[in-house]
C-alpha cells in the first residue's frame, strides 16, 4: 500500500516537473538572463517602472542579488571571476572601493543614448567611465523646530551650546561618516574639498563628540532617535526625509549656507561579464527621462538626469530643484577610500573618551 | 560496551568537529596570517594591544563583563535558595516564571528597555511626576543601560545553574550545620555555598561569556560610541573591511572566555569540612 502510494506521488511529482523543465530549456534558448546587484529596497516599484517594461522590450530575464553596499560588494570580492553579476548598484563609496579592488570594467558611454541629458557630477563620478550616477542622495540637516528657537542655519551649529547633548552625526564607517569631517572643515572657514584643509575639521571633533546622544549608523536608528525625543538635531540624508516627516515631530529642513553633501549612486558593469550589451541597454534604461521621471514620482529615487521634471511636492521630498543640486559637494571618494582606516581609528579614539 | 558508547557519541562529536573545531581553527590560523603575503605574523596581534582604542574597549568589555557576572551572582542565589526548596509542584511553576524572559526575541526584549529608559520613558516621567528631577535625564546610551539589560538577560541562566546544583544537596546537611552552632549566615556560606560551587562556576562562565559577547543590548541600549568587543568585531569586519583585525577580536573574545572559565574553576569555593 504504502509503496504503491509512494510510486505514484513520485509519478505525479515528475509528471508536474517535467513540463518544466523543458518550459525553461525552451525559453533559455529565446530569452537570456541579466544579473542585477542591488539594494532591495521598494522593489515592487522598481519591478513596476523597470523590470516588466525593460523585460518585455529586450525579451530578457532580470534577476536581482540583494543586499546593503558591504554585503555585496564582500560578495562580489569574495566570487572574483566566477561571479555571475553583471550590473551592481552601489553608493559612492562603496563603487570606489569595487573600482580600487578592480571589480568594474569601463562604461562605453557612446553606447548610452541618455547619456548627454545626465547632470555633469552624474556623467563620470568614479571617474575612467566606470560607473554612472543614475540617483543622487544628499546629506543635509533637520532639526526639531518646536524646540530649538533660534533657526539652524549652519553645520557649525552643530556645535551650539543650546543644542548640546541633544545633537546625532552619523557614524564614521557609514557612507556619509567622512562627511561630519568634510563639512565641519567648511564650518571653520576651509576648503571642504581640499584635503589640506580637513585637519581643520578634526580640530572640532572633540567638541562635536561633547554635543553628541550617540551617533547612528542607519537612517532608521536616525528615525528612532527622533521619535523617542532623544535627538533635536541632526545631519539626514535624503532618502531617509519621507519617513522623517511621518514620524510627527516637527521638523524643520535646512540647506546650510555651506552646502549639502551629495552621494551619486552608482551603476557598474561588472569586470568580466558576458552580457555588456545588455548591461549597456539596462544602464541606458534605467537613466532615460521616462524611467527616472516614473522612479521620482514614485519617490524611489531623486533624478540625475536634468530633463526630469516633477511636481512641487515631490520635488520637496527629493533631491532636486536648481538651489539643491547647486548646492552639493561631492565628496573625494578615492582619496577618502586611503584615508578611511586612518579616520576611523582616529574617531574612535575621539569618541570613546 | 564500550565500542557502543564511542559509536553513540561519534555524530555528536563530527558535528561539533565539522561544525565549530574546524571553523575556530581557521579563524585561529587567519588571525597569524599577513593578509597581503600569507606570511606567519603576530602584527594582528600587536596592533590590537597597543592601539588606545582597542584598550580602552577591552578593559569595558571585561570590566562590564565582572560587573554583570557578579550582580547576577548576588540577586540570584537566594532566588535560587527559595527556589530549590520549594515543593516540587511550585518550583516547576516558579522556574517556567523564571525562563519567561528567555522565551522573547531578544530584539523585542531590548526595545522594551528603550520605553522604559527613554527621555519620555516610564523612569523619567515617573520621576518627573514626582519632581524628583526638572528635566529628562539621559539613561540610555550610558554603560548603567548595558548592564541592566545584560543582567535582566541572563539572570534566568545564573538563577538555573544554581537551582539545579542547589537542588541535589540534602536538606539535612544544613540542619546539621545549624545544630552545631552555626548561624544562618555561615551556614549559608560556609555549607550551601562550597556544595552549589558546581552550579555557581557554570552560571559565572554562562553569564560572563555571554556579556563579553552580548550584540543587541549593547547595540541597542549603548550606542554606537558605547562599544565593546562584539561591536568593534561587526566596525572591523563589516565597515572597514579588515578581516584580519575582526578574527583578532574574534580570537581575543575567545580566548579571553576560556581564561575566565578556567580562572572561576581554580577560584571555586571548596567544601572545608570534607575528605
Amino acid at each position: 500500500m504504502n509503496v504503491k502510494r509512494s510510486t505514484s506521488l513520485l509519478t505525479l511529482v515528475m509528471l508536474l516537473i517535467i513540463p518544466l523543465i523543458s518550459v525553461q530549456l525552451s525559453a533559455q534558448e529565446e530569452t537570456r538572463t541579466l544579473v542585477v546587484s542591488t539594494f532591495g529596497f521598494n522593489q515592487d516599484l522598481i519591478d513596476k517602472n523597470i523590470t516588466e517594461p525593460f523585460e518585455e522590450m529586450y525579451n530578457v530575464d532580470i534577476i536581482y542579488e540583494s543586499g546593503n553596499n558591504s554585503e555585496r560588494l564582500a560578495r562580489l570580492e569574495a566570487m572574483g571571476e566566477n561571479t555571475e553579476v553583471d550590473v551592481i548598484h552601489f553608493a559612492g563609496a562603496y563603487a570606489t572601493r569595487a573600482k580600487v579592488l578592480g571589480l568594474l570594467q569601463e562604461i562605453d558611454v557612446d553606447a548610452l543614448e541618455n547619456y548627454d541629458e545626465l547632470y555633469e557630477f552624474a556623467q563620470d563620478p568614479l571617474g575612467d567611465h566606470m560607473g554612472i550616477g543614475h540617483a543622487i542622495n544628499s546629506h543635509a540637516l533637520v532639526y526639531r523646530s518646536d524646540l530649538i528657537e533660534e533657526p539652524i542655519t549652519s553645520w557649525a551649529d552643530l556645535l551650539r551650546e543650546d543644542v548640546a547633548g541633544f545633537v546625532s552625526v552619523p557614524e564614521m564607517s557609514t557612507t556619509f561618516g567622512p562627511a561630519n569631517i568634510i563639512m565641519l572643515t567648511a564650518a571653520a572657514g576651509g576648503d571642504p574639498l581640499d584635503p589640506e584643509d580637513w585637519e581643520m575639521g578634526w580640530e572640532l571633533v572633540p567638541d562635536l563628540a561633547d554635543q553628541l546622544v550617540t551617533t547612528y549608523t542607519r537612517s532608521s536608528e536616525l528615525i528612532a532617535l527622533y521619535q523617542q525625543e532623544e535627538v533635536w538635531f541632526s545631519p539626514y540624508s535624503s532618502f531617509a526625509r519621507g519617513n522623517l516627516m511621518e514620524t510627527g515631530v516637527e521638523l524643520e529642513f535646512v540647506i546650510p549656507e555651506e552646502g549639502v553633501v551629495g552621494d551619486p549612486i552608482v551603476v557598474s558593469i561588472v569586470n568580466g561579464t558576458e552580457n555588456e550589451d545588455l548591461a549597456l541597454a539596462y544602464i541606458d534604461f534605467i537613466i532615460s527621462e521616462e524611467v527616472q521621471e516614473a522612479e521620482a514620482l514614485d519617490l524611489v529615487d531623486s533624478p540625475t538626469n536634468m530633463n526630469v521634471e516633477v511636481p512641487e511636492d515631490i520635488a520637496q521630498l527629493l533631491t532636486y530643484g536648481e538651489e539643491t543640486i547647486d548646492s552639493l559637494i561631492f565628496m573625494d571618494q578615492e582619496a577618502l577610500n586611503e584615508l578611511l582606516d586612518e579616520w576611523l581609528e582616529r574617531w574612535n579614539e575621539i569618541m570613546l573618551q | 560496551m564500550r565500542r557502543t558508547v564511542s559509536i553513540l557519541v561519534l555524530p555528536a562529536l563530527l558535528f561539533i568537529f565539522i561544525f565549530f573545531v574546524l571553523p575556530i581553527l581557521f579563524l585561529l590560523a587567519q588571525s597569524f596570517l599577513d593578509p597581503e603575503t600569507g606570511q606567519l605574523t603576530l602584527t594582528g596581534y600587536i596592533d590590537f594591544f597597543q592601539k588606545e582604542t582597542s584598550q580602552i574597549i577591552y578593559v569595558r568589555t571585561l570590566r562590564l563583563g565582572l560587573t554583570i557576572t557578579l550582580i547576577n551572582i548576588v540577586l540570584a542565589y537566594p532566588a535560587s535558595y527559595v527556589l530549590a526548596r520549594m515543593p516540587a509542584r511550585r518550583r516547576t511553576m516558579a522556574m517556567s516564571l523564571v525562563i519567561l524572559p528567555l522565551m522573547t526575541n531578544p530584539v523585542a526584549r531590548t526595545y522594551a528597555w528603550l520605553i522604559i529608559l527613554g527621555r519620555t520613558g516610564l523612569i523619567n516621567n515617573t520621576l518627573l511626576g514626582l519632581g524628583l528631577i526638572e528635566r529628562p535625564e539621559r539613561l540610555i546610551y550610558t554603560e548603567g543601560a548595558i548592564i541592566l539589560g545584560l543582567t535582566q538577560l541572563f539572570l534566568p541562566l545564573m538563577i538555573l545553574s544554581l537551582v539545579s546544583a542547589m537542588e541535589n544537596i540534602p536538606k539535612d546537611v544544613e540542619q546539621a550545620a545549624r545544630s552545631l552552632g552555626a548561624n544562618g549566615i555561615t551556614a549559608f556560606l560556609r555549607v550551601i555555598v562550597p556544595l552549589s560551587a558546581d552550579g555557581l562556576v557554570l552560571g559565572a562562565t554562562l553569564v560572563f561569556t555571554g556579556s563579553i559577547t552580548a550584540y543587541v543590548t549593547p547595540v541597542i541600549l549603548g550606542g554606537n560610541r558605547m562599544l565593546m568587543l562584539s561591536t568593534l568585531l561587526r566596525q572591523r569586519s563589516m565597515m572597514a573591511f579588515d578581516e584580519q583585525g575582526a578574527t583578532v577580536v574574534a580570537v581575543v573574545m575567545i580566548v579571553t572566555a576560556l581564561a575566565v572559565n578556567l580562572i572561576v574553576r581554580m577560584l571555586r569555593p571548596k567544601p572545608t569540612a570534607q575528605r
